[in-house]
């Protein structure tokens, strides 16, 4: 495999977009080609998600997309894998551009649902469940995550105030984002007055509906002569997958899929959990995050809970987690999220990242997770 | 696929909506759900069985959902459930009649009530019915 790097990163600032999904994700393309300083006829493919375009009647974004930017025969494709979905693409242009069947590659994932309301923008949200088994039997994405939550509590003792921590912490660091959906602290006592959603989470243990776009460029070492900016080598990409439904998994407190693409990651970079230095994982809800650093090998199950209280991932503690403000303050426009993690490293890696800057970003590990853990994406990304 | 296939999501459906039961299929390594699959996801097993799933069993998870699913509008707030049935099995289903701030808790008994209503729902058993 050849060496791959992350020359570019874009995103736009997630909340609502004014314009289509199709323009958002152009244009934070071309910020993303600008900023990898190449040019746009330089890209041999390019990735595309937008899981929801049926909800503005736009399928095959691609061909739009990269005639927009003026390579209209560059081959493109759509990559769904619900709120994993350019994680996902990363991971395809990574295997293009490391199996040498391109040099540079585009990664764009763009969503946007604002102009529907709450019923129907949950209603395309479940759509990543199961229908006859889980939505169809009463499930929301809330649901499911609190049944999860209920399990955790049940085996571990997780306290309501460790959820909440979570919302704190991300809510503290997504007011330091100027792209975050959400730009103000929140307190815990703000957090425990939030009604309650699908028990026992409640309204701030949830991600918001956001719309956003963001965008990756990918090339080969070997012809990344000048970067214009510190890219990043990705030093693993792997995927894995879960049994579809909660259901007829063995347990409910961790994400298979999570564990095994974890474990294919370190395995990849030859590394340790103990060696990442922040993080940036999939907290669509507060619990999410807590059973992600249990999967990743961060903690041991039942543990992040407390460790999250007390610190230990804030922006100055041990291990940093979701300076970005993850998908709960920086909000989670589905099929941005993926890449907009890694957007989230790149500003880290190349000191752009202001006032949340994590003091240490040697080793840094995103994790992106489709619906309720059917799928999940690791990558974990190093330095020259 | 037909609906006298030997297991598929519309038996299912037709199981819990008309005929008052929980159908599903087993695999030789014990697994047994109401889900649809042609191989067995626990082990790959090509050869299914189908099995009538028990009507009794225990909560393994449980949310009361204030912000209901699109075809529940008119049910919240509705617990949403994971039940772990005897004889084997974990199936969803919901259960009306909960308060989000007392929720039922894990561990406790319920049964399939057959209905002309959607969905596979559940009812504390009446031992153990909620509290004021």
């Amino acid at each position: 495999m050849r060496e791959t790097w992350v020359i570019g990163a874009a995103t736009t600032r997630f909340g609502k977009l004014a314009e289509s999904a199709r323009e958002a994700a152009t244009r934070v393309a071309l910020a993303a080609i600008d900023r990898a300083g190449v040019d746009p006829k330089a890209i041999g493919a390019t990735f595309v998600s937008n899981c929801f375009g049926v909800a503005e009647h736009q399928a095959h974004l691609g061909p739009l997309v990269n005639t927009g930017l003026g390579i209209p025969e560059t081959p493109s494709m759509a990559i769904e894998s619900a709120c994993s979905s350019s994680s996902a693409g990363l991971h395809e242009a990574f295997v293009h551009v490391a199996g040498g069947f391109t040099d540079v590659a585009l990664v764009v994932g763009a969503e946007r649902l604002s102009h529907l309301d709450t019923l129907r923008a949950t209603s395309y949200f479940a759509m990543g469940a199961d229908d006859p088994f889980e939505t169809r039997q009463g499930a929301t994405f809330p649901g499911l995550y609190a049944a999860i939550a209920s399990a955790h509590q049940d085996r571990f003792g997780t306290r309501t105030e460790e959820l909440g921590a979570v919302a704190v912490k991300n809510h503290a660091n997504g007011a330091l984002n100027p792209n975050a959906h959400f730009q103000r602290p929140i307190s815990l006592a703000t957090y425990l007055a939030s009604p309650i959603i699908a028990s026992p989470l409640r309204l701030y243990d949830c991600c918001p509906f956001s719309d956003g776009a963001s965008a990756l460029v990918l090339a080969a070492r070997e012809v990344s002569r000048r970067p214009s900016a510190e890219p990043l080598v990705v030093r693993a990409s792997a995927r894995a997958g879960s049994i579809a439904d909660l259901q007829d998994r063995p347990e409910l407190t961790g994400i298979p899929a999570s564990r095994r693409a974890a474990e294919r990651a370190f395995r990849q970079a030859g590394l340790t959990p103990s060696q990442v230095d922040f993080a940036e994982v999939h907290d669509c809800f507060t619990i999410a995050e807590i059973v992600a650093l249990e999967d990743l090998g961060f903690f041991p199950p039942g543990a992040a809970a407390r460790a999250g209280a007390e610190g230990v991932t804030a922006r100055d503690g041990r291990l940093p987690i979701n300076p970005s403000g993850g998908l709960k303050a920086k909000g989670h426009p589905i099929s941005a999220t993926g890449a907009a993690q890694v957007v989230e490293v790149f500003e880290q890696v190349n000191g752009t990242a202001g006032a949340r800057a994590v003091p240490k970003t040697e080793v840094a590990l995103t994790h992106n997770v489709g619906a309720t853990g059917g799928s999940c994406s690791v990558h974990i990304f190093g330095r020259r | 696929m037909p609906d006298d296939a030997p297991h598929s999501v519309r038996q299912y459906e037709l199981g819990y909506e008309e005929e008052g039961r929980l159908r599903g299929f087993g695999s030789a390594c014990g697994f047994r759900t109401a889900t649809w699959a042609l191989l067995c996801p626990r082990c790959g097993e090509r050869d299914l069985t189908e099995v009538e799933l028990g009507r009794v069993g225990r909560i393994a998870a449980v949310t009361v959902q204030t912000v209901p699913a699109e075809q529940y509008l008119n049910d919240a707030p509705y617990a949403y459930l994971l039940v772990d049935l005897d004889g084997g099995g974990r199936v969803t289903g919901w259960m009306a009649g909960v308060s989000p701030g007392s929720p039922p808790t894990i561990g406790r008994r319920v049964r399939f009530v057959p209905g002309y209503r959607r969905g596979v729902q559940f009812e504390l058993l009446p031992d153990e019915a909620p509290r004021g």
